[in-house]
């Protein structure tokens, strides 16, 4: 496969995801528009009232006077330069906020995604290894239990655990709020305040996958190229590792890359329940504040997300099968 | 020649002393307090905008002109003295001269007549009906600034919080748009504590102001404002000792009291005797059956006050008789010589109110039916709905209950009109004119405009001695018209007036002196020390 093919392909892919963002920018533009209740509402409740030239000053404002299909004609507009829009509630421009939350975001994300598919690979791979023994069993209990819990629970059990009784790790946020870290050490203060959301987060998506990568495993082992591997007289571990285990992960592979987008919204619980200054949190207030330019503008940053990580997933597919070909 | 420990250790324990002036242990500066706010703040511009959160922040940043005690008597802040003139159109504040904004100008009277006239005056959510009558101030010199009124406005000097009122630099915001300013989300004020920085979804930093007008204070270095969205990790915090400040129902109030068992927290109910929230529940008068005022005195009747402050606010409240606070007890404004709805025997009055008022006993003992709107401001809300349900059940009124998210309640009742009876609450604030004639009177019946008069019930006596009162000077004339208001306005009973809600404010042990005003947490913190 040649690199320059490759490249092709991810610019061809690039640009096809153009209308579908846009797509995807319209259809929750005119889904918001069924929500009950508009900004100035809010803004004037959370004021605990307010006169009427105040809230019709407010409406004027925000464009809220003017008819929907004239909202969204300027809000595509705007898109299309990359403008996401003020946002009025929080005295700001959409995109700053929006950047100053998708680090912390996208942190969790990773470090999620990283151990959710690291382990669950690994545990898949050894319940595989050993089938229908005590240690395959363990491993599929404590996956079901995982999987069943939810996911606020497991975040407060942790907290309680953790940083009330045994007091080695803080119960919230992203930083120590009185300390201020500079430079390593604050790496490791954000380290420290990782652990137990990154766990909380991952639980559910380790068990799934360790659970998939199982029964991948167990159906590839069973087909005639292993059979052949086997004539071949290569070993147990040669076929496991080297066959088994590439074939097994494609699957894995292909329901991590749709759950990005899932990600996302069980991020929502863990940061709330750890004060993680994530975009889930900045999502959650928006809507309920009905503050459209910024929730508009999370939907759409995210969907770039989304869009982008299955590019990433599809090439890796290629990396990973040299049948697999981009064309 | 080294001076001997023990005299160095006896100077240094006569000198705190000296300077403490009371037996208490001696105030020590340092320190990061963490407080903990919920929900997190839209914006940092209190100007503009009287969300509940905005103010624990900026109040420690913006001073006020005046500041008040627990007497709700006002006491000097930038104003350090005034004078009203008799008739009460003129009030004349002097100002102090040393006093520094954060960037180093100094704070003059033109920043006054500005934050009144150019920014309170025009966009603050409730300094517009409190300045209306605000003509002009004038400013013979930079340290004098004259209030010329069209109208006495007596609740106007209470009005003058850092919190409800904060006084803005003039250099800084006359520049641009007020409305959409860039320092709306970096505040500069003449306050103890500096703005920093604001991190999203995670704190604010206020670092001490060295140069604050009240030598030798702030003695906290630093306050960090965190926001936590889980009420359950919020009481962790506060239970590890990584914040050390929660007000205004930050925690649950079931944790408050599991909290206020340890060791090193300290609960209290101080703090709010400015804000006087009160929880109701608002009757849509021009529903058929409700447009009854038997039938609005029945509802009244069948409401158990304490059974609800006991089981769902765990004690933190005092039953309610009417739409002003008790905390106005003081001035002679408040009054519980009114129609006395909480008695043992009110289901007897209410079943008996009903079947005068024509509506019997029909299959099941049902009345009529109504919808029961819920406040949606959280769990404990609910739990009240239910209260109110089964309660209305005994008189045979069936209601199905309701929740929907803020901004669709908020369209509902305030827009809509389309409710029965809903849970709500309202804030008295500092004064009558500006907390509870919103909910009352006939000029304030305002389709579309939130936290007004939704019961769209008024009376046309009452009205006028509200408006009497709006501009009488003489503190007893007005005590009178509203003592009179409360009795009409209570036996229209255009609303239930439940109860009055004590907030609890958990304070860690380690820190001192933190709540010190009748606005609590919308303070300064200035006096606020750590062991």
């Amino acid at each position: 496969m040649s690199s320059a093919r490759l490249l092709r392909y991810v610019v061809r892919r690039l640009a096809q995801a153009i209308p579908v963002i846009l797509g995807v920018v319209v259809l929750n533009f005119l889904l918001l528009q069924l929500a009950p209740g508009d900004a100035a509402t809010v803004l004037a409740g959370e004021a605990g009232g307010a006169p009427a030239e105040y809230v019709d000053a407010l409406r004027q404002r925000f464009g809220l006077d003017k008819p929907v299909p004239v909202q969204l004609a300027l809000y595509v507009k705007n898109i299309l330069a990359l403008d996401l829009g003020y946002s009025f509630r929080n005295q700001s421009p959409v995109l700053p906020l929006i950047l100053a939350r998708l680090s912390a975001t996208l942190l969790l994300m990773g470090t999620t995604l990283v151990l959710s598919l690291g382990i669950g690979v690994l545990l898949g791979l050894l319940a595989a290894v050993w089938v229908r023994t005590w240690k395959d069993h363990l491993i599929s209990v404590a996956a079901i239990i995982a999987y069943a819990m939810p996911l606020f629970w497991i975040g407060l059990m942790l907290i309680l655990l953790f940083a009330i009784k045994l007091d080695w790790l803080p119960t919230s946020g992203m930083e120590d709020a009185a300390a201020f870290y500079e430079g390593g050490e604050r790496v490791l203060d954000i380290a420290r305040h990782l652990i137990l959301p990154a766990i909380t987060l991952s639980l559910f998506y380790m068990a799934l996958y360790a659970r998939l990568m199982r029964a991948t495993m167990l159906e590839q082992r069973g087909l005639d190229y292993v059979t052949t591997a086997r004539a071949k007289g290569l070993t147990e571990r040669q076929i496991t590792l080297r066959h088994v285990l590439r074939n097994a992960l494609m699957p894995v592979l292909t329901v991590a890359g749709v759950q990005v987008g899932s990600l996302l919204g069980g991020s929502v619980v863990v940061e709330s329940v750890f004060a993680w200054p994530g975009l889930g949190q900045l999502a959650f207030q928006s809507l309920f504040a009905r503050d459209l330019n910024l929730l508009l503008g999370i939907f759409f940053i995210s969907s770039c997300l989304v869009v982008l990580i299955n590019i990433v997933v599809d090439v890796a597919y290629v990396l990973l099968d040299p049948r697999v070909r981009v064309g | 020649m080294p001076i001997p420990r023990w005299t160095a250790l006896a100077v240094t324990g006569l000198l705190a002393l000296a300077i403490a002036g009371t037996p208490a242990a001696a105030q020590k500066s340092g320190g990061t307090l963490v407080q903990i706010t919920q929900p997190e703040p839209p914006n940092l511009a209190p100007y503009i905008s009287t969300s509940a959160p905005i103010g624990q922040v900026t109040a420690k940043v913006y001073d006020g002109l005046l500041e008040y005690g627990f007497d709700l008597k006002p006491k000097p802040s930038l104003a350090e003295s005034w004078e009203v003139a008799p008739d009460g159109k003129t009030v004349t504040f002097h100002l102090r001269k040393d006093v520094k904004f954060h960037d180093g100008k100094p704070f003059t009277s033109a920043d006054v007549a500005f934050t009144i006239m150019e920014v309170l005056k025009k966009v603050h959510p409730r300094g517009i009906s409190t300045f209306r009558d605000v003509a002009a101030v004038e400013t013979p010199d930079d340290y004098t600034a004259v209030f010329k009124l069209s109208n006495a406005a007596p609740y106007m000097l209470a009005a003058l919080s850092g919190y409800e009122s904060p006084m803005l630099p003039k250099h800084v915001f006359s520049q641009g748009d007020i409305k959409s300013h860039p320092n709306a989300n970096s505040p500069i004020g003449t306050g103890p504590f500096k703005f920093v920085e604001w991190r999203r979804g995670e704190l604010v930093r206020l670092d001490k102001n060295p140069d604050y007008w009240r030598k030798g204070l702030p003695y906290l270095d630093r306050i960090v404002v965190r926001f936590i969205n889980d009420e359950a990790t919020r009481t962790a915090a506060l239970e590890k000792g990584e914040a050390h400040v929660a007000g205004f129902g930050a925690v649950p109030y079931s944790d408050a009291k599991k909290l206020a068992q340890l060791p090193s927290i300290e609960v209290t109910t101080k703090g709010y005797e400015m804000i006087s929230p009160v929880v109701e529940l608002l009757i849509n008068t021009k529903k058929p059956g409700l447009d009854n005022q038997k039938v609005r005195q029945a509802i009244a009747y069948a409401i158990d006050r304490q059974f609800v402050i006991d089981n769902i606010w765990f004690g933190y409240g005092k039953p309610a008789t009417g739409p002003i606070s008790s905390n106005f007890a003081p001035s002679g404004i408040y009054t519980a010589d009114v129609t006395k709805y909480q008695t043992p025997d009110g289901i007897e009055k209410a079943n008996k109110l009903l079947d005068e008022a024509g509506f019997p006993r029909k299959d099941g003992g049902v009345r009529f039916e109504i919808v029961h709107d819920i406040t949606p401001y959280g769990p404990e809300w609910q739990r009240f709905g239910e209260v109110v349900q089964q309660q209305l059940a005994k008189i045979g009124i069936k209601a199905s209950l309701r929740y929907e998210d803020v901004a669709t309640w908020l369209k509902r009742v305030y827009s809509d009109y389309d409710f029965f009876l809903t849970s709500n609450f309202l804030y008295n604030l500092p004064d009558p004119v500006i907390g509870v004639h919103r909910a009352i009177h006939g000029k304030l019946i305002k389709q579309g405009t939130v936290f007004v008069n939704g019961a769209q019930w008024s009376d046309a006596k009452a009205d006028q001695l509200m408006d009497k009162a709006t501009i009488e000077p003489d503190p007893n004339k007005r005590a009178e018209y509203y003592q009179e208001v409360q009795k009409i306005v209570v036996d229209g009973s255009p609303i239930v007036w439940v109860f009055e809600l004590n907030f609890p404010t958990i304070v860690n042990k380690r820190y001192h002196d933190v709540v010190t005003s009748p606005l609590g947490i919308y303070t300064n913190f200035a006096t606020a020390w750590r062991e």
